[in-house]
């Protein structure tokens, strides 16, 4: 496939001299009402189009044709030639339909019979055709931006049909010398500019055309090479029909287009509404629709070749859609069609039920008898393709299930809730182009994959790998944490989702905890307290850095889930059980510090923290959302802070102004205990877990952990607060 | 299929062409192995003698180079180069290739004709031609190893201005999902299977955990069967949901993957290839273009999934979709003229119809330069005004005489009558408030 073959542009030149006023000399009777039915009223003389009127509708219904089925990249440009030439587009794309090019006809009207025959020739529509074939397009243009270095991959070729009235095969010869000559000097221009492309191919298409009943003073001419750049071909029509038909042929011949009659297609007759009749239509299209019939050899063609090889078509029979079931169906090409007989009934009857939306499978009857549906009819959006479905056999005939290979065994896949997350990760079209902050072109399917990538960070595939999937409680915090940014509704949210569990967990509700792989009854509930609360912890955690609202949320939930006492008991008994925690423990632990740190360590990580946050002169944030402290004590940790930093030695301006606002702050509120104790802001969690008899440092502030917990559990007011940049909070 | 007893290359050929072409039609790719001694054949039906003629056919003894389906000629010698170019048939054979547009390759034997040497070249013709295509299947973080079946062909968009074949990446990426009913039956280059495998530490494929009755009940494809693969999640989702995945091949490549069934039991996670470009499908619009749904100022599925933001309407309607005036044949005018004589009769009830009709008629009549046509629906509606009964509301002649006289304006060509955007608009009379009142 070429895209800048010679038929990406094509260059109308129709004579409008005073001779294509004459009648073409074959009648149409348009008084047809009166004639049936009023008896002694003599109907209207027979009126006769000129040979402009045929030259006019015959091009444009070829320009009909060929937008029906390239409305883009197959260009006209469409020339009127008399005194002078008019050009009545331009190769742009939205200059490129019917509408334009009518409007623009009337504004020429008919050629005048009185006009000086002298001063009007066709060689000066020829001449600007062959300078308007020089002129870039707009799609070769983008492909020569786009191909850069390789911009002279980009082919310059074009076709230019001439319809007029020539006076002798000498005639017709002067002409094509002239478009030889036109050529010739218009590449050399086009060498030296930027904007032009020098034509590499010309076809030059001339039609003479001559009222009915004349004889006609040019004759044939096939396919001809007169130089290496053109080409020219010479055809000698009788106006009115047969003027139409001429075009009709070549459309054809020009876009590779084969014809498909649609046959025994059922229509309600207009008189009788209970019966139906069977019509046949036909339908234009490209020629690949029939490859399978063009290799096969198995055409089954309706033959009637009255309009020479170019009338054969190919016939399908209409299947009546029996459901409105959707199927994918394996279809190995979709092109467009236009039909011949745009207005008659049986077509307009066919393509408005397309329209509707039907779709209509067509079956292609074999030498053999056996039925074949080979193709569909349907429409997308305005516009009804000819699909071509493949009929032949398959080679992957009975291929295993999926069920039988990897991961086929497994049974508890979460197939509903990946559905919603499909379905939640839906595309839709952005056709405005939108802007990112940085003022760059935002690329919507960027942004797709993107928001694949959030809603992923943390998604178990299997029923029994997951607590919180399987809880309701937790859809309203699992389905906006995923979010890019939060709004403070989805926040409080989020929150009452955390404190809604805090209570489950205090009347020790039950968990859908899945008991695979562990002997017994399963984990106790505390046991499954904590896993929950893990997971939950992966799933927030793995979404901290979108945004602050996030970290909020975070924030809460690490306050909310602190360690209930009977942990302690818990710990006490030792370590046995961690062999065997959970799978989502793993995975919360790919977030966390890896190993447990030996107290020392931690104490070493602490000064550090200690050491960065003042440096970067990081104010610690308020916790505005999690529930209000037990009281407003300063706290322990504050005591401690100039304690820590006697350990460091000389102090800067810096590190003693930003130390003076800490203090200054954290006495407004009360700090986290996982920041407290983080380590490079990452807070290990279950530390206790790893301690021997459960041993609390002072330091790791054991009395503060708990006491949030206990309070919110007993009264879960929420007391909203913004954090501004200081890490003052304000309450609303 | 005939014996083809005696070395007659070309028979052997017409033969696998028909074949191929009755069983598998002329779309799907197809490898033909030539095994061959290296001679071939004498006197009338040799290579030699059809070469030598092959450009002296018919239509209907065509020679079957190059094969009318897409194809890969190999061409496996039982002889070693030496041999082979001690005559011309190397020679021979690749002009076949040559004739095959190029598609394929010879292969000799290095060394003596052993049992070993024959297998070494079978080898090599396995690692060039029948290697696995191995790729992962991603969603966001969520991944999975498989193995695509038939090997994706590369693919080239227009010869001229990037003839460079395109092959689809080995990562091929979710980018989201779109309902069957919105993707709609889509052409496609070709269809293949995903099927996840499992690969080992070091990368090599262990199994695609297809158990065999023989194998030990620890294989690893046991193994590998119950370990959970996301293939068969998104498997499951796409077949329960009735969506299509829709993934990134390569730049401006996209296909989608879906569940085909084979039979009620037999399912499968499949992946079509589209055409390669920004709009691969005119419906979906460019698929840069699509972005994911929570972007959009209110859901384009509406609130209860009841619409679709597709399919994306054309900025043009095509022709039998926008009421199109086509004269070429005589019943086409005849219908158009009909119209407005049977609208004309129904006057005042009908004014609207009568006038969209009439301006319908005369902006084509314009454009075609068909002002003799104005004249004469002139004419017949002024003789319709004559005919008008007794009966008849007063507006009706009104009308007819004010719509006669505006043609006759228009078919003098020259006046602003004759403006092709200008319509015949209604005369206002005293009756036509009451008529549109009737209306």
């Amino acid at each position: 496939m070429r895209i800048f073959s010679e038929s990406h542009k094509t260059v109308f030149v129709v004579d409008h001299c005073p001779y294509m006023a004459e009648s073409c000399r074959q009648h149409v009777e348009f008084d047809m009402l009166v004639k049936n039915r009023t008896p002694g009223i003599i109907p209207l003389a027979p009126i006769s189009k000129s040979l402009w009127t045929c030259s006019v509708e015959s091009s444009m219904e070829y320009c009909r044709i060929m937008y029906d089925i390239f409305p883009f990249k197959k260009l006209v440009n469409f020339i009127v030639s008399d005194s002078g030439a008019h050009v009545l587009n331009s190769w742009t794309q939205e200059d490129q339909n019917l509408q334009e090019l009518m409007a623009a006809l009337a504004t020429v009207g008919p050629p005048n019979p009185r006009a000086d025959p002298e001063c009007c020739s066709i060689l000066h529509g020829l001449v600007a055709a062959v300078e308007t074939l020089c002129k870039i397009t707009e799609y070769q243009h983008e492909a020569r931006t786009l191909l850069m270095e390789n911009a002279e991959r980009v082919g310059n070729r074009g076709r230019i049909i001439c319809i007029t009235n020539a006076k002798s095969d000498s005639h017709v010869r002067m002409l094509e010398d002239c478009v030889q000559e036109t050529i010739h000097e218009h590449n050399k221009l086009a060498a030296n500019s930027d904007h032009l492309m020098q034509i590499q191919k010309c076809e030059l298409v001339l039609i003479h055309t001559y009222p009915v009943g004349e004889d006609s003073l040019v004759s044939d001419r096939p396919k001809k090479e007169l130089s290496p750049v053109l080409t020219s071909e010479v055809h000698s029509v009788r106006a009115g029909r047969h003027l139409a038909t001429k075009l009709n042929v070549l459309v054809q011949q020009h876009f590779d287009l084969a014809s498909t009659t649609i046959t025994n297609i059922p229509m309600k007759e207009e008189q009788h509404a209970n019966t139906s009749a069977n019509y046949d239509v036909e339908l234009l299209h490209h020629k690949d629709a029939h490859v399978d019939f063009l290799r096969s050899g198995d055409t089954h063609s309706g033959g009637s070749s009255r309009e020479g090889p170019f009338k054969e078509t190919v016939t399908l029979k209409w299947c009546t859609p029996r459901t409105n079931s959707i199927e994918l169906h394996y279809c190995t090409g979709a092109y467009r069609i236009s039909p011949v007989d745009v207005n008659s009934r049986p077509s307009s009857c066919l393509t408005n039920f397309l329209l509707n939306g039907r779709s209509v499978l067509l079956e292609q009857p074999r030498k053999s008898g056996s039925k074949v549906i080979s193709h569909m009819l349907s429409s997308h959006g305005g516009e009804i393709f000819l699909h071509v479905l493949s009929s032949s056999r398959s080679i992957l005939e009975d291929p295993p299930s999926i069920s039988e290979g990897c991961g086929g065994r497994v049974t508890d896949y979460r197939i509903t809730d990946f559905g919603e997350f499909m379905r939640e990760n839906r595309l839709t079209p952005f056709l405005d182009p939108r802007y990112k902050m940085d003022a760059s072109l935002e690329i919507p399917l960027e942004r797709a994959k993107d928001q694949l990538e959030k809603h992923t960070r943390y998604w178990p595939m299997i029923i029994s790998q997951t607590t919180i999937f399987n809880m309701q409680a937790v859809v309203p915090l699992a389905s906006v944490i995923v979010k890019e940014s939060l709004t403070e509704e989805d926040v409080l949210n989020c929150q009452k989702t955390i404190y809604n569990l805090v209570d489950m967990e205090r009347k020790n509700d039950p968990l859908p905890i899945s008991t695979v792989g562990t002997r017994g009854k399963g984990p106790k509930r505390d046991e499954q307290y904590r896993i929950m609360w893990n997971e939950l912890e992966t799933l927030v955690r793995a979404h901290v850095s979108n945004s602050e609202k996030h970290q909020r949320v975070l924030e809460c939930l690490m306050a909310c889930r602190s360690k209930p006492p009977e942990e302690e008991e818990r710990k006490k008994r030792g370590r046995k059980r961690e062999d065997r925690e959970d799978k989502s423990e793993q995975a919360a632990k790919e977030h966390g510090p890896e190993k447990p740190r030996p107290d020392s360590d931690r104490l070493k990580g602490i000064l550090e923290r200690g050491k960065e946050e003042l440096a970067e002169a990081e104010v610690i944030k308020d916790s505005p959302d999690s529930p209000e402290p037990p009281n407003k004590k300063p706290l322990v940790e504050m005591d401690e802070t100039p304690h820590m930093e006697k350990s460091k030695g000389p102090m800067s301006l810096l590190s003693l102004w930003s130390n003076r606002i800490n203090t200054a702050n954290s006495r407004k509120h009360q700090e986290f205990a996982g920041r407290l104790n983080s380590v490079n802001n990452r807070a290990e969690l279950y530390q206790h877990l790893k301690e021997e008899n459960g041993e609390e440092v002072g330091l790791t502030g054991g009395p503060r952990t708990s006491i949030p917990f206990l309070k919110c559990s007993h009264s879960p007011v929420v007391n909203r607060m913004e954090t501004t940049e200081n890490g003052k909070a304000s309450r609303q | 299929m005939d014996d083809y007893d005696k070395t007659c290359l070309e028979s052997a050929l017409v033969g696998v062409c028909n074949i191929v072409q009755q069983e598998w039609g002329g779309a799907i790719p197809c490898q033909v192995v030539l095994v061959t001694d290296g001679c071939l054949g004498i006197g009338r039906g040799s290579l030699r003698h059809s070469l030598a003629t092959q450009n002296q056919r018919s239509e209907s003894n065509r020679f079957p180079l190059p094969f009318p389906f897409p194809s890969k000629l190999y061409v496996m010698c039982m002889a070693n180069l030496e041999e082979l170019q001690s005559t011309d048939s190397l020679e021979c054979l690749e002009r076949l290739i040559d004739l095959n547009n190029g598609e394929g390759q010879i292969f000799t034997i290095d060394g003596p004709l052993c049992l070993k040497n024959v297998q070494s070249m079978f080898g090599k013709l396995i690692d060039l031609a029948y290697t696995p295509f191995h790729a992962v299947v991603k969603c966001g973080h969520l991944t999975a190893d498989v193995q695509v079946f038939p090997r994706p062909e590369p693919f080239v968009t227009d010869e001229e201005i990037d003839p460079i074949p395109k092959v689809i990446n080995t990562d091929l990426e979710i980018v989201g999902f779109i309902d069957i009913a919105d993707i709609s039956s889509p052409p496609v280059l070709s269809r293949h299977l995903v099927l996840p495998i499992a690969l080992n530490k070091e990368g090599d494929e262990v199994g695609t955990g297809i158990t065999d009755d023989n194998e030990d009940e620890n294989s690893a494809n046991q193994i590998a069967g119950k370990i959970p693969n996301f293939c068969v999640l998104l498997h499951g989702s796409l077949k329960v949901e009735g969506m299509v995945a829709i993934v990134q091949l390569g730049p401006e490549w996209h296909g989608m993957l879906y569940s085909q069934a084979d039979s009620k039991k037999k399912s499968n996670l499949m992946m079509s290839l589209f055409e390669p470009g920004p709009e691969p499908l005119p419906w979906l619009g460019k698929m840069a273009q699509l972005g994911p749904i929570s972007d959009a100022k209110e859901n384009p599925y509406g609130e209860d999934d009841n619409k679709s933001p597709f399919p994306l309407q054309p900025k043009n309607k095509r022709s039998y979709a926008q009421n199109v005036t086509v004269w070429i044949k005589p019943s086409g005018l005849q219908t158009d003229v009909q119209k407005i004589l049977r609208n004309a009769r129904k006057l005042p009830e009908k004014t609207q119809t009568f006038y969209k009709e009439l301006n319908r008629l005369r902006k084509a009549a314009l454009a075609f330069g068909f002002l003799d046509l104005l004249k004469g629906v002139a004419d017949m509606l002024e003789r319709e005004c004559t005919l008008l009964p007794d009966t008849a509301h007063p507006d009706a002649a009104f009308q007819l005489t004010h719509a006669a006289q505006q043609l006759k304006l228009a078919s003098t060509g020259t006046s602003e009558y004759a403006a092709y955007d200008h319509n015949i608009t209604p005369l206002h009379t005293d009756f036509s408030g009451s008529s549109t009142e009737r209306m």
